[in-house]
């Protein structure tokens, strides 16, 4: 049993329009995947559903054999803290918070006491280029250091998958490229499945494989590297 | 053209872009109603003053101008007083006092609505026959207030009532005085009204302009990253300022005129709030057209000032807004300045000005202000060090990093809370103590008192009125016994009102009269001075809280996509506020109650504890709930599962 998120004939519908027109996907344990896909193409919806942020109109997602979408929004929030990390474009950090604590954070909502919580978040900021940068503030860091910092929070309260929408969208290309190199990285070393949304080809080859999504369906999957 | 651009931008804004427009709109608006309402109390109070003045006579320059002999006197009729005017014209033709057709012939006598109203109403021995056959009822220029009981009582110049000695302690009433007119002069008890509306006032007026500066930087909020990205694409910043000034200035005028009407409508309400033991004219509540025009001028203009300030960084740098850094910390020299004025405070009060000891006030205040956010800062720190839970950590976070705009929110309840605490324990036997059993005293001409004495106990035997008449030195003192009630003391002063002309028999309880009044009008005012600090702290809640998520609406997006529980930011919001309303405004007020344990000779006020936690709770209780209005706001973007196209 390696499957770790499955989804099956996922569909959903905004209106008229049709963002998923029935789409199966399965992550393996440790696999990096990339949802490949131009604007509207439904790649962010289908984050949405895998990660249990969007319910679907049809169709079922399996966390490590659980069934999710049916579970209620309470459940899917705290499902969505303890088992899943989320890296975004930008805009996820609190400004107001130094970056040790916007990454002890998922911990702290966990229960964690905060002593313990901040200690184990700062074990993460050596392993991802973030020496000295404990105390900084999320204005004080540059893009590519904020985006470590949210790598940090995402991986944290280990969970068993992380999802990555656009987490390089917002970078310049070398940045990007040490930015992805430090996700998957530390993501494998942390025993997770990566699903990253992207539009560029660079950032896909990161990942074990790519899936293209183009008007709500997958049209290929193929490995990458 | 800018302003026809910042017209387009202003309606382009969209749905949240016009949210913002009408918080900025609505808090303007509460400032204002709440300012002229400040200003309002001057107004009336002088209205009072120049009200009562005729009463209070100011003698004549010269011997052969005065056409009147003028004196005034309390009376008393249960738990009321009645204001006496005694008069008598020297020349024919003397002025008509307000409110009379005619100056008062020897024997008339003239009655207030009020009075005349009572006197029908009680048994003639309780009080009408104090004042028989009454000539008329005085108009409503003769009366400080609408229920207000007056009496003004027509002599010869040579009865005894003009020519007997009577006492000169303002407190009691006013001895005969040759006047040349009836304009009189504010008296001594008005004049001190007047003081403490002014200080009223400025306690709430400071936080006030504070929230009325709060409410430009929320356009400023809204508006900054549009004025940023204008400013990338070559705006001047002439231009810039001129739009955001044409644009707050805008939304402000119109909010000042929303809650200039909204202060019209509500004087009415404001007129019966009891002070100096009655309600309000209407009338004397309305600032003149020129003071209403002066406000609608100035808190635009204020709102326009506090726009181009809060814009600085973005005018200094197009990218000055994107960043946000750690906030430079507050300086100490804050807390110093406040030190500083508190030392000069006794010197700058030891005169006797009311202009110096209200510029000193406002001068503390404003201080006071400075330093409140350096305080705020530190308890943001504190609360930061010891957070154990998330929303704690969060808040106090937030608290370090804008001390001024939680500081804005609490302020007005900090710099009242003081006073509340102080006045709310107070009892009023601090002033008064035991009156004991019910008996009337007279003050008796030297060497007449055995003869007074005899007097009184003749009229109180034939009034079937049981008493001991005793005399001292120059008083005469009938003892009605611990059976007396309100009747038979009322019966009792009317057998006694004449027994020595221009003199009113009181008891103990009415020497403390004016007192127990002041206390209980300074307790009305405290209340009401809170009420307005905590409509200001529950209207800066909600606007703060609204502003504070659609600021934050990506980052609460994101963080409740990443599981984040709507209670925990919301208990975080909450916090934000109540840890710095608890710590200053609680404190405030603790401390205010410690420093009137000294004067609880009384014991504790009971009423005053359970008012004061009244006002209290539901001043908290409406900052919680002020603060909870924008739950559904929060609940709706956070609710937007795509936090960017695609």
């Amino acid at each position: 049993m390696n499957d770790v998120l499955v989804g099956r004939a996922l569909a959903k519908r905004f209106g008229q329009t049709v963002a998923l027109g029935g789409v199966d996907i399965t992550v393996r344990a440790a696999e990096a995947v990339a949802i490949m896909g131009p604007s509207g193409s439904g790649k962010s919806t289908l984050l949405h559903c895998l990660a249990g942020i969007m319910k679907p109109d049809d169709g079922e997602v399996h966390l490590l054999g659980q069934r999710i979408d049916a579970m209620g929004e309470r459940q899917r929030s705290a499902l969505r803290r303890t088992r899943f990390g989320f890296v975004f474009q930008f805009g996820q950090l609190l400004p107001e918070l130094p970056a040790e604590e916007n990454v002890a954070l998922p911990l702290m909502l966990g229960g964690v006491p905060r002593v313990q919580a901040v200690r184990q978040a700062r074990e993460w900021f050596p392993l991802l280029g973030l020496h000295q940068m404990e105390a900084r503030r999320p204005g004080e860091l540059s893009g590519g250091q904020a985006q470590r910092v949210a790598i940090a929070r995402a991986l944290v309260s280990k969970p068993a998958v992380v999802f990555a929408d656009e987490p390089t969208g917002a970078l310049d290309q070398q940045t990007g490229q040490d930015t992805m190199r430090l996700l998957t990285e530390a993501t494998r070393h942390n025993g997770a499945c990566l699903i990253v949304v992207t539009h560029d080809p660079n950032v896909a080859a990161w990942c074990d494989r790519t899936v293209e999504v183009r008007d709500g369906r997958l049209l290929a999957h193929g490995v990458t590297a | 053209m800018n302003f026809d651009l910042t017209w387009r931008l202003l309606k382009g804004g969209g749905r949240r872009g016009m949210l913002g427009t009408w918080l900025t709109f609505g808090a303007v608006a509460v400032a204002t109603a709440l300012l002229l309402f400040a200003v309002a109390a001057n107004v009336a109070f002088d209205a009072r003053a120049d009200r009562s003045a005729w009463r209070n006579p100011v003698a004549a320059a010269q011997k052969d101008a005065a056409v009147a002999v003028e004196a005034s006197r309390f009376d008393y009729v249960g738990d009321q007083a009645i204001t006496v005017v005694d008069l008598a014209a020297l020349k024919p033709g003397a002025p008509a006092p307000p409110g009379m057709p005619h100056f008062p012939a020897p024997g008339e006598v003239w009655l207030s609505p009020a009075l005349s109203e009572l006197a029908a109403r009680l048994p003639a021995d309780q009080l009408a026959k104090r004042y028989p056959a009454p000539k008329g009822v005085l108009g409503p220029e003769a009366l400080v207030q609408p229920e207000e009981l007056v009496a003004v009582v027509g002599h010869a110049p040579d009865s005894p009532a003009m020519t007997a000695e009577r006492s000169d302690d303002w407190i009691l009433g006013k001895p005969p005085v040759k006047v040349a007119t009836l304009a009189g002069t504010p008296s001594e008890d008005a004049t001190a009204y007047q003081v403490l509306a002014l200080i009223a006032s400025v306690l709430m007026v400071v936080p006030l302009l504070v929230f009325g500066g709060a409410a430009a930087r929320l356009t400023v909020a809204r508006r900054d990253q549009r004025l940023a990205a204008l400013r990338l694409v070559g705006a001047t910043p002439g231009q810039v300022i001129g739009m955001t000034v044409a644009e707050a200035v805008l939304v402000a005028f119109a909010g000042a005129l929303a809650g200039a009407v909204a202060f019209g409508v509500a004087v009415p309400l404001l007129a019966r709030i009891p002070i100096q033991g009655g309600t309000w004219f209407v009338a004397d509540l309305f600032p003149n057209l020129l003071i209403l025009a002066g406000v609608l001028v100035a808190v635009p203009l204020l709102v326009g000032v506090s726009a181009v300030v809060g814009l600085r960084r973005v005018v200094v740098s197009p990218l000055g807004v994107a960043k946000r850094e750690t906030p430079p910390g507050m300086r100490f020299v804050r807390v110093l300045a406040l030190l500083a004025v508190l030392a000069a405070f006794p010197l700058l009060t030891r005169g006797t000005s009311v202009a110096i000891v209200a510029v000193a006030l406002g001068l503390a205040f404003l201080c006071l202000n400075l330093a409140g956010p350096w305080v705020v800062g530190l308890i943001g720190k504190v609360a930061a060090g010891t957070a154990r839970r998330p929303a704690r950590l969060l808040a106090a976070r937030r608290l370090v990093d804008d001390p001024r705009s939680a500081w804005r929110t609490v302020s007005g309840v900090a710099l009242t809370g003081f006073v509340a605490g102080f006045l709310g324990l107070l009892s009023p036997g601090a002033f008064g103590g035991d009156t004991g059993p019910a008996q009337l005293s007279v003050a008796a001409p030297v060497g007449e008192v055995s003869k007074v004495a005899d007097q009184a106990r003749d009229r109180l035997g034939r009034a079937g009125i049981t008493a001991t008449v005793k005399t001292t030195k120059h008083t005469v003192v009938a003892a009605l016994g611990s059976g007396a009630d309100d009747v038979v003391v009322d019966r009792a002063r009317t057998v006694l009102s004449d027994l020595v002309p221009g003199h009113t028999p009181t008891t103990k309880a009415d020497d403390q009269r004016f007192g127990l009044q002041i206390l209980a009008d300074v307790r009305v005012g405290t209340i009401v001075v809170l009420s307005v600090s905590f409509l200001v702290a529950i209207a800066s809640a909600g606007i703060t809280a609204a502003s504070s998520v659609l600021d934050r609406r990506q980052t609460y997006a994101l963080l409740r996509l990443a599981g984040t529980p709507l209670e925990v930011l919301d208990r975080a919001r909450r916090a934000e506020t109540l840890i710095p309303m608890a710590v200053m405004g609680g404190g405030a007020i603790l401390v205010g109650a410690f420093c009137a344990i000294p004067f609880m000779i009384g014991g504790i006020s009971t009423t005053g504890v359970v008012t004061l936690l009244v006002c209290v709770a539901a001043g908290f209780g409406g900052v919680i709930g002020a603060g909870a209005l924008s739950r559904p706001l929060l609940r709706s973007v956070t609710d937007d599962p795509a936090p960017r196209p695609d």
